[in-house]
């Protein structure tokens, strides 16, 4: 048993510079960069068609349009972008990046913790920076997660990563951001053996679910403005929500749970709240856009829920809910590894309502507004973080989603990864047979 | 009343003990009565076709002696007066399990995890699957049951086939009375029918458990019986196929819940020379053709849906049109098999209870069936069906006296059954002479006068005091043959007036006492008849009925409202695609005429074709995805090696994703087995025909293909207790050495016997027919092509080597993501490659997975496909051919390839499918851009020349649903208003509906 260990171990040393590591962590911006030419998607909706983009200290300097104004750009490193385009890093929201590597696999899965009620649990601690799926994300512009455990009624509180650094202190940029709350659904799903089917009927535990959560909120609220008290974590984990340091992340199924989990959350003094659901947000639409409560939606690559609905729906889903005013990010939903599809989810958006600027919005400045770091990152505005990336083409198309250049915080980051390793190895192994 | 009627049964219940047979052993006197009556003076409708006024019914002994008006009744007859009423031959449920023991609850065999059950566990020397049950005899087990007999005999009942509802083959049912004399008397004939199913049943048994696998485990079994009936001596006895030989004979009962299994049924049935008489599900409308193809006889059930509640609009989104529709369309059911002249049966069967049966049946009158099928539905089909016309289904000299008396014609509304005779016993529920005692009355009680009026029915007649125009005092009244009880509140007081009396010449009288005690005489006398008010309220049936909705093909949302048709087309001025040596043409036009592609070039002109202008867009030969699981109802089965089952029985063109597959311009897919086994089933090649039938959907003269797979599904990584072999990739290679080694093994004596002499052969016995050896036998004959489900180069590498050890080569490697490891190796081996875009890290095995794949492989000369495994993916594939461009480089024209002309070879479609070439099918779609990219739609697909797709019609079938929803809303809440029983919304996603879900559970080992 141990000569194998050994063995292991040895073969993966003897890999490690090819591609079992994840690509080196990048050193801190040394000098001050200009990006000169190139087509700026700025995130917030504007597009600057032939842009200077400069940063230094890891923080946007400049974000100007060439033709127009006359600009010192004295003491930046140019680099020469005509013809290609700038985004910011693309933000992707409620994801288990870092707390998920091989989901077959119970060891390498630190995602779902027992219980119901945990707010306390923190994905933080346990987000690996040696995780393999990071690099492929980055790779299509992905640069910003949300990592959120699952699970259970209140899944634990998520934490916002930079896609680099040595370690999750090193990654993280804004800890601790928000709880997720699992509202329950009016209808449930039963497996029948008798019939072998699987049933939706309403679920007759709903009041009752309702009402634990009510006093888990009461013993919170009532938590954090006690004096004298017993340390109690999972009510201590809840405090940021009255504070508004936290946002309160529902995941709800259906238009009436939305609007019963939002009146709930306000009811309770929660400050800031954001909504997950799919197409049942449509039917709540006018509520969320009145409460200006922002919507993360699974991907728009999905199929309808049921065989009534138009068959585009999914896509259209985000042009529905803007036009209505409501404030729209992009998740992913599923094989973790697909994640690195988000631009694209963005693209469909686009091909089915919005326009392209307002599609990237939904991974860029809308995301941010989400998880409530919009005032650092999420669009090319000066003083935010320099995190952004260039693609040759259209990042929201797969055909032309090319990165040359990535950021973070002004960190020129390793885009090729162990994918693009094992792909020239096996090019040369044929190329000299 | 009650009283009497118990008094009644005692009475019958003696007298049914006098009847023991001859050879039961005797604790009294003999007591042979002779059972002879003559019922006079009523309408007696002998059998569906005849009716005879005013008509006599002479029985005895059980048996009816003679009919008709006119009949002279001889002395002795025990006269019973009908008094006008009506006389039917008895009901005949041809379709229940009455006086059955109930059997076991099974799961299907299936397991979430746990070990499986390979082997029979039947004790005793019975079939080696638990499921085959021929050696049941619904006989052996039959005894009456008295609480169950009396309920449906109350419902019109006489006698029923019963059989055991366990098993794929259920063995044999009994004809039996529902009289109760005794098990012996009552059992009319102990072997009626054989009866098969699609329900596995209480077997724990692994294998099968997917209808195709049902299927191929019947027609195994077939075949089986017919090897094993020839052996004499016989080597190894098998009680369970000795019964299923016997039992061919009989009349053979096919249990279904639809048309879609009724074709399935019927189309097994054909493979083996048997016309099943078929259980169908109610929703034959839905595909009357095909199934009056069959040529089957049916037995229908009449349990419709009851209405959904829809008062709340989110809710009712809870429901599918198809649902919806259902509901609405269920009770005309039997009218369209009737107009289309098919033979059915009624049965009770999936009844909440048999009390429904009668008035769903009159529904089904309502909605357009004659009464003279549904009584022929209810006697004389259901006795034909198991041979006994000569004793039951109608009232002709010599049947077995079992009728039934109604108050008024059986599908009146009104009409109740009084009493059912069955072998000539008598049971009663109402007096045959209900007396009529509508009318005005003067009501005296002692000093006190009243305005009284009685109404209703004959039977359940209600009375009340009229004080004035507006005011009534409702009477609480109870009539009987003779005798009246009333009680009342008089105005203005508390407490009760109470009446009790007798009929006299005017009326009634009788004693009474008052609130206060004081006891007073009373009367009522008739003074005239009640005026006919003018019916408020609830005008007319015929006025009620609303327009009804049409069918759709297929039944569900999005369906064709006209099944569309084969045009010439012509599409003006796009940018072709050609996948041929021309390549990408710009602005050209495309003929598509009787199904092919007819002429490509410029100005084209083509009087009467429907012209599309397509300036501006690009057209393409339609997308083909080589490894698909829509359109399908069952996936996986569990045997390790299941290469006896195929998808292609049982294709399910009512997918959705049929149409969501057309919206994005896919054309073809392969439907494959799932990765279970090593050895997986056969896979269907169809086009998106969206409305054709199960068999329309298939590609006429394709290759045959199947599924095999390696890897972490098949050595069951997901269940840690699983003990089925094999567990390793050392054991999986073991499978298939051992597969084909048996099937040259198989083949040889095949061989052996067919190349005996005529004369030798006549009497040597043939070898046993292996369905699974067999298949093998048609892969290394070339005849039938691999499409393996593989991940790691080991794997992919040994099944090179077991192939070329037994001189075939595997056609294609499915998801293969290391396929770049040993794309050299597949080259010289001459496999294909079909694989996804940039799926990875799902599991152990796909951790090396790279998105450069499909490239590679391409670039090492290897045919590669991107293929979507699912339904939601199979929708973009145009998309996700386009991330070989950003993955390895791919040329726009090669990335389009991958997802058309490359599976078309894989799938040898190529010859006519896969590229823009005059000759080739007219499988096309025009798309809004550049159809690799992430912004382009499909507008327009079409499949052989028909637009099955098109994006404008999409949007007027979306404006369709939901008016067609809100009309069956209005007409729901109108059906709840009325008080009709209504039932809560539930789920829609119908892919969590189906039975054979195992299916759609397993569906997570297809990755």
């Amino acid at each position: 048993m141990k000569k194998i260990i050994l063995n292991i171990l040895v073969s993966l040393f003897v890999g490690a510079s090819t591609f079992a590591q994840t690509p080196q962590p990048a050193k801190p911006q040394s000098e001050a960069i200009l990006l000169k030419g190139g087509i700026a998607h700025l995130g917030n909706g504007k597009v600057i068609e032939n842009s200077l983009i400069g940063f230094d200290n890891g923080k946007l300097t400049l974000v100007a349009d060439a033709t127009r104004t006359k600009i010192d750009v004295a003491g930046y490193k140019e680099i020469d972008i005509h013809g290609q385009h700038v985004y910011p890093g693309f933000i992707l929201p409620n994801s288990q990046v870092g707390i998920e590597e091989v989901s077959s696999i119970r060891a390498m899965d630190d995602y779902a913790e027992v219980g119901e009620m945990k707010p306390n649990v923190r994905s933080l601690v346990a987000y690996n920076t040696d995780s393999k799926i990071p690099p492929t994300l980055r790779y299509n512009g992905v640069l910003i997660v949300e990592t959120t455990p699952t699970g259970g009624r209140i899944s634990g509180t998520s934490s916002v990563m930079n896609m680099d650094g040595w370690n999750w202190e090193d990654a993280a940029l804004k800890e601790d951001i928000g709880v997720h709350l699992n509202w329950p659904n009016r209808m449930s799903r039963r497996f029948d053996f008798a019939t072998f089917s699987s049933k939706r009927e309403p679920n007759k535990k709903y009041d009752e679910q309702v009402k634990e959560l009510d006093a888990f909120f009461l013993d919170a609220l009532s938590y954090a403005g006690l004096s004298n008290k017993e340390r109690n974590l999972k009510l201590e984990a809840m405090g940021g929500l009255f504070s508004g340091e936290k946002t309160l992340f529902i995941h709800a199924g259906g238009a009436k749970e939305i609007v019963e989990s939002v009146k709930f959350a306000q009811g309770h003094g929660v400050k800031k709240v954001v909504i997950l659901s799919g197409d049942e947000a449509l039917d709540a639409a006018t509520f969320l856009a009145e409460n200006k409560i922002p919507v993360i939606l699974p991907p728009t690559h999905q199929l309808p829920d049921n065989t009534d609905i138009d068959v585009y729906e999914p896509f259209k889903m985000p042009y529905l809910l803007t036009k209505a005013g409501v404030t729209v990010a992009l998740s992913h939903e599923g094989m973790l590894a697909n994640a690195r599809n988000l631009a694209f989810y963005a693209g469909s958006a686009a091909a089915y309502g919005l326009s392209k600027e307002e599609a990237i919005q939904l991974v860029t400045l809308n995301a941010a507004k989400a998880l409530g770091i919009d005032a650092i990152v999420g669009s090319l505005e000066e003083g935010k973080h320099a995190t952004l990336f260039v693609s040759k083409g259209d990042a929201l198309d797969m055909m032309s989603n090319d990165l040359s250049y990535a950021f973070i915080n002004g960190k020129q980051i390793v885009l090729d990864n162990a994918q693009q390793a094992l792909y020239h190895r096996y090019e040369e192994k044929y190329k000299e047979e | 009343m009650k009283r009497f009627l118990l008094v009644s049964c005692i009475i019958v219940a003696t007298s049914f003990m006098s009847r023991a047979q001859e050879t039961f052993p005797r604790n009294d006197v003999r007591d042979k009565r002779e059972g002879a009556y003559a019922l006079t003076n009523g309408t007696i409708v002998v059998d569906y076709q005849t009716t005879m006024p005013n008509a006599t019914l002479l029985i005895r002994d059980g048996k009816i002696e003679r009919v008709g008006s006119g009949v002279s009744i001889p002395d002795g007859y025990t006269i019973i007066d009908l008094k006008g009423n009506y006389v039917y031959p008895s009901i005949i449920d041809p379709y229940s399990n009455y006086g059955l023991p109930k059997p076991e609850r099974g799961q299907g065999g299936f397991r979430f995890s746990g070990q499986e059950q390979i082997q029979s566990k039947t004790k005793g020397a019975y079939n080696g699957n638990e499921a085959i049950k021929s050696e049941y005899s619904a006989a052996d087990n039959f005894t009456v049951d008295a609480k169950e007999a009396k309920s449906l005999r109350e419902s019109g009942f006489g006698a029923v086939v019963t059989f055991n509802p366990d098993g794929l083959a259920r063995g044999t049912s009994a004809l039996v009375t529902l009289d109760e004399s005794s098990d012996n008397n009552v059992l009319l004939n102990p072997k009626a029918s054989a009866n098969y199913s699609f329900t596995k049943g209480s077997s724990k048994q692994l294998y099968p458990i997917s209808t195709m696998g049902f299927i191929a485990l019947l027609r195994q079994t077939y075949l089986d019986a017919k090897w094993y009936g020839v052996l004499n001596p016989r080597p190894f006895e098998d009680i369970s196929l000795e019964h299923w030989i016997k039992s061919q004979s009989l009349p053979q009962f096919f249990d279904t819940k639809g048309w879609m299994e009724v074709l399935r049924a019927d189309k097994l049935g054909d493979e083996f020379g048997v016309q099943y008489i078929i259980k169908g599900g109610g929703d034959e409308y839905q595909r009357i053709n095909d199934v009056k193809a069959t040529g089957a006889q049916l037995i229908i059930p009449v349990n419709y849906p009851d209405a959904y509640d829809v008062d709340d609009p989110l809710e009712a989104k809870e429901v599918s049109l198809e649902d919806m529709k259902h509901w609405e369309l269920a009770p005309t059911n039997a009218a369209v098999l009737e107009k289309n002249g098919i033979t059915f049966a009624f049965t009770a069967m999936g009844l909440k209870s048999e009390k429904e049966f009668l008035p769903n049946i009159r529904k089904a009158i309502e909605d357009g069936l004659s009464e003279q099928t549904a009584l022929k539905a209810i006697t004389y089909t259901p006795a034909a069906m198991v041979k006994a016309t000569d004793r039951l289904g109608s009232l002709s000299q010599g049947k077995i006296a079992s009728f039934i008396i109604t108050s008024k014609p059986i599908f009146d509304e009104k009409s109740s059954i009084l009493e059912n005779w069955v072998q000539g016993h008598r049971y009663e529920f109402k007096p045959l002479d209900t007396k009529d005692y509508a009318g005005k009355y003067d009501l005296k009680i002692g000093s006190d006068s009243y305005k009284m009026e009685v109404s209703g029915e004959p039977g359940s007649q209600s009375a009340k005091i009229v004080v004035n125009d507006t005011t009534d005092i409702k009477l609480k009244t109870k009539f009987d043959k003779n005798l009246i009880e009333v009680s009342f509140t008089p105005e203005k007081e508390k407490g009760l007036v109470r009446l009790t009396g007798w009929t006299d010449s005017k009326g009634w009288s009788g004693k009474g006492q008052l609130i206060n005690g004081t006891w007073v005489d009373w009367s009522a006398n008739r003074t005239g008849d009640v005026e006919e008010k003018e019916k408020k309220g609830r005008p007319e049936k015929e006025e009620l009925k609303p327009e009804m909705g049409s069918v759709i093909y297929p039944f569900v949302a999005h369906g064709n409202l006209q099944v569309p048709q084969q045009e010439t087309i012509l599409i003006k001025n796009g940018r072709l695609w050609t996948n041929e040596a021309d390549g990408i043409i710009e602005e050209t036009d495309i003929l598509l005429k009787d199904g092919k592609i007819a002429q490509i070039g410029k100005n084209i002109s083509a009087p009467g074709a429907r012209v599309i202008d397509a300036k501006g867009k690009q057209v393409t030969s339609g997308i083909i995805d080589e490894h698909s699981h829509i359109a399908a109802s069952s996936i996986n089965d569990l045997a390790t090696n299941s290469s006896m089952v195929r998808i292609g029985d049982v294709i399910d063109p009512t997918d959705e994703h049929i149409y969501t597959s057309l919206s994005g311009g896919v054309t073809a897919v392969q439907i494959l087995h799932g990765s279970a086994n090593p050895i997986g089933g056969q896979s269907a090649l169809v086009k998106m025909r969206w409305g054709a039938s199960p068999e329309g959907m298939k590609i006429k003269g394709a290759d045959g293909f199947i599924k095999f797979a390696l890897g972490e599904n098949v050595k069951r990584t997901y269940n840690s207790s699983s003990i089925r072999f094999p567990q390793t990739r050392m054991g999986v290679e073991q499978v298939y050495v051992d597969a084909f080694s048996s099937a040259v093994e198989y083949e040889k004596k095949w061989n052996a016997f067919n190349s005996l002499s005529k004369k030798a052969k006549a009497t040597a016995i043939a070898p046993r027919r292996d369905l699974a050896m067999e298949t093998m036998d048609e892969i290394i004959n070339g005849k039938r092509f691999i499409t393996c489900h593989s991940y790691v180069q080991s794997e992919i590498n040994m099944l090179m080597h077991v192939a070329e050890q037994f001189h075939f080569r595997v056609n294609t490697f499915t998801h293969i993501l290391e396929g770049y490891k040993v794309a050299d190796k597949m080259k010289e081996h001459g496999v294909g490659a079909s694989t996804f875009s940039d799926w990875w890290d799902y599991k152990w095995e796909v951790r090396y997975a790279i998105p450069y794949n499909a490239a590679i492989l391409h670039d090492a000369g290897v045919t590669v496909a991107i293929n979507s495994d699912d339904a939601e993916m199979g929708r973009r594939l145009n998309q996700e051919a386009a991330k070989t461009i950003k993955y390895g480089g791919m040329s726009q024209e090669e990335a389009w390839k991958m997802v058309t002309l490359n599976p078309a070879k894989l799938l040898h479609l190529d010859s006519h499918m896969g590229s823009l070439k005059v000759g080739k099918d007219a499988d096309v779609v025009i798309w809004s851009d550049n159809p690799l990219s992430i912004y382009a739609k499909a507008e327009t697909t079409i499949v052989d020349g028909v637009v099955y797709y098109d994006i404008k019609e999409d949007a007027k079938k979306n404006e369709w649903i939901e008016k067609e929803r809100a009309r069956l809303i209005q007409e729901m809440k109108a059906m709840k208003k009325e008080g009709g029983p209504t039932q809560k919304p539930r789920g829609i996603k119908r892919g969590d509906f189906h039975c054979d879900d195992l299916t759609v559970d397993l569906n997570t080992l297809n990755n």
